[in-house]
């Protein structure tokens, strides 16, 4: 069957014209600032690949050296005939330093953030906010220090209440004590000193949350606490999300503090309690310069490593951040 | 220079007991409102107004911007402490139950007296039934039936017509009009006594205002109406009762004539209220 089609009589005699072509005519301000915006964009993120290359490159003398060894030994033996070196016992050991961190900081931070803008005083909040953002500030050096002539002598006592009456979970078991430069109170200090930094960016989002819902919620019968379960939380969720996995970041990359507790002994371990115990960052900060050319080679490899553990957390933390905010983001 | 709540006196012998449970929920409640103030931060906004707003009624209260009507509607269901610096006086009773007298809590108040904003509200990441739900979940309430409740509050609300095929969407996909229906719904699905609405529809098209004043008609039998709204015809449209309010220069803002509604639009006593009410100023 065919259909005789006609053209509508208005168009039969008329063209249609071709899409128009717009020129953007910038002035020279507006075309300054996008070169601008341009070079310092497209710059980060030459320095990011450039970076990844560099290290790859320089360390990749030492992959052909080791093999893949490099990834299932441990240790940093590179002078003499036999050198043997790997990363093992340092990606468990940050990745158990980082775990032990995020337990400890993240709900502590949470809690602080939520005190801060739902409960404290109007009057002290001001100071308080101040206060925890100049905390953020400190330098890790002074943690370290605190956590080595403060903080240890008094965890040592809880290291071994958790070693007696929790050690069948095998975290808490010890093997051969001392219980003093542990992964367990690495961890500790790194999560002490993300709370600030987390808390002050939780704070932040929670402030956000719309007023109405929050009123919605109070008008209806809502407890304070009911009011923020079912309005702040929710809408602070991917930002929530977002200031952990910053404070992760920071967690994984930690070296000063990390190095001045731990005594840097290249095994595996599960045992978070007892002495021992490296991180990659504390690998290189501590044995830097001291390893030879190969030396100097496995660690910029380690360094590659991080790299890589560091970029695809952060990739999966975005990840969720983008699907925790559809849905509960819509905006009245 | 002022005290943040009076009450009366707890030792009064016949001080009646504080309202808790729920026998009384559903039943249209009076509300007596005796010297309240109200201040922001320091600064008197209200000053000593005595209005009582019937049961099973609908009282409006009118006047110009920045005159104290909101900030009175929110007293009476204790939403103006949730400011910070406000501060207020007076007293105002839920069939005789001072709402601010000793071991009166907030939360129980605002469950008996129920709120509806001028902007709508829902919470947008629950879906509408569990909008409509949300009030009796604060309060641990489990229906007897939810579903027969989500369809007489969605209806007394004016909207189960439009959604009730889609009741698991979200509450936030809904339009302007329909969302402070939900809100009307979600008020009114946890039984209040009384239900403020401060200036329902001032956000709503000609037809979502319509279908809300109906509602408020429809509801006056069961839950007494205060409104706060700018819109005389409005008023006149869904109130029995008016109260005005007025603020004059760098005064705070009182009532200046209350009464019924037919008197304050037909035959009002003093001059201001003549003027605004036809349109003089405001």
């Amino acid at each position: 069957m065919t259909i005789d089609l006609k053209p509508s009589p208005a168009r039969a005699d008329r063209d249609v014209p071709a899409p128009l072509t717009l020129t953007r005519d910038y002035s020279t301000p507006d075309r300054i600032y996008r070169a601008g915006v341009r070079i310092s964009g497209g710059g980060v993120f030459l320095l990011l690949v450039v970076i990844g290359i560099f290290l790859a490159w320089s360390g990749y003398p030492a992959f052909q050296q080791a093999g893949w060894k490099f990834f299932t030994r441990s240790g940093f033996q590179t002078l003499g005939a036999h050198p043997t070196f790997g990363v093992l016992a340092s990606i468990v050991g940050t990745v158990e330093v980082a775990f032990v961190a995020m337990i400890v900081g993240a709900p502590v931070a949470i809690a602080t953030a939520l005190f801060l803008s739902e409960y404290a005083p109007l009057k002290t909040r001001r100071s308080l906010i101040a206060m925890i953002d100049l905390a953020a500030a400190i330098p890790s050096i002074i943690f370290g220090l605190w956590a080595v002539f403060e903080l240890q002598p008094n965890v040592v006592g809880f290291s071994t209440w958790l070693s007696h009456h929790l050690a069948f979970i095998p975290f808490f078991k010890v093997v051969s004590p001392p219980l003093n430069a542990s992964i367990f109170i690495a961890g500790l200090v790194v999560g002490i000193m993300i709370v600030p930094i987390v808390a002050s960016i939780c704070r932040e989002v929670f402030s956000l949350a719309p007023a109405g819902e929050r009123e919605a919620a109070l008008a209806l019968g809502a407890s304070r606490w009911q009011m923020i379960r079912t309005v702040v939380l929710p809408f602070g969720r991917g930002g929530m999300v977002g200031a952990v996995m910053l404070g992760l970041g920071r967690a994984l990359e930690e070296t000063i503090a990390v190095s001045i507790i731990l005594g840097g002994s290249f095994t595996v371990t599960a045992h978070i309690l007892q002495k021992g115990g490296s991180t990659i960052s504390q690998l290189i900060a501590v044995n830097f310069g001291s390893g030879g050319t190969l030396g100097l080679h496995d660690l910029l490899l380690c360094g590659f490593v991080l790299f890589l553990l560091t970029l695809v957390i952060n990739l999966a933390a975005s990840a969720i951040v983008n699907r925790s905010r559809s849905g509960a983001g819509v905006d009245l | 220079m002022t005290t943040t709540l009076s009450s009366t006196s707890p030792a009064d012998a016949d001080h009646p007991t504080p309202f808790t449970g729920t026998p009384e929920l559903g039943q249209p409640g009076q509300v007596d409102a005796h010297d309240v103030c109200a201040w922001f931060g320091g600064r008197l906004v209200l000053e000593t107004v005595d209005l009582v707003m019937e049961k099973s009624k609908v009282t409006a209260l009118i006047g110009p911007s920045g005159c104290g009507k909101s900030t009175f509607l929110r007293i009476i269901n204790r939403m103006h402490e949730v400011v910070p610096g406000a501060q207020l006086a007076g007293s105002v009773k839920l069939d005789g139950v001072d709402i601010y007298g000793p071991g009166q809590r907030a939360m129980e108040t605002r469950r008996h007296i129920g709120m509806v904003f001028q902007k709508p509200n829902p919470f947008p990441a629950m879906t509408i039934a569990e909008n409509v739900l949300a009030g009796l979940k604060f309060s641990r309430v489990s229906p007897a039936d939810k579903d027969d409740l989500i369809e007489e509050s969605l209806t007394k609300g004016g909207l189960w017509n439009e959604v009730k095929d889609r009741l698991g969407e979200l509450g936030g996909a809904l339009s302007g009009g329909q969302q402070q229906r939900l809100c009307i719904a979600r008020s009114l699905a946890v039984k209040p006594r009384v239900l403020l609405m401060d200036e329902p529809c001032s956000a709503l098209d000609p037809t979502s205002t319509l279908r809300i004043e109906q509602t408020i008609k429809e509801i006056a039998s069961e839950v007494t109406v205060v409104i706060v709204t700018h819109n005389m015809q409005q008023a006149q449209r869904v109130s029995d009762y008016c109260a005005f309010f007025l603020a004059e220069e760098n005064q705070p803002g009182r009532v200046i004539e209350a009464g019924k509604t037919g008197t304050i639009f037909g035959s009002p006593t003093d001059q201001r209220t003549f003027d605004y009410v036809n349109g003089q100023f405001g």
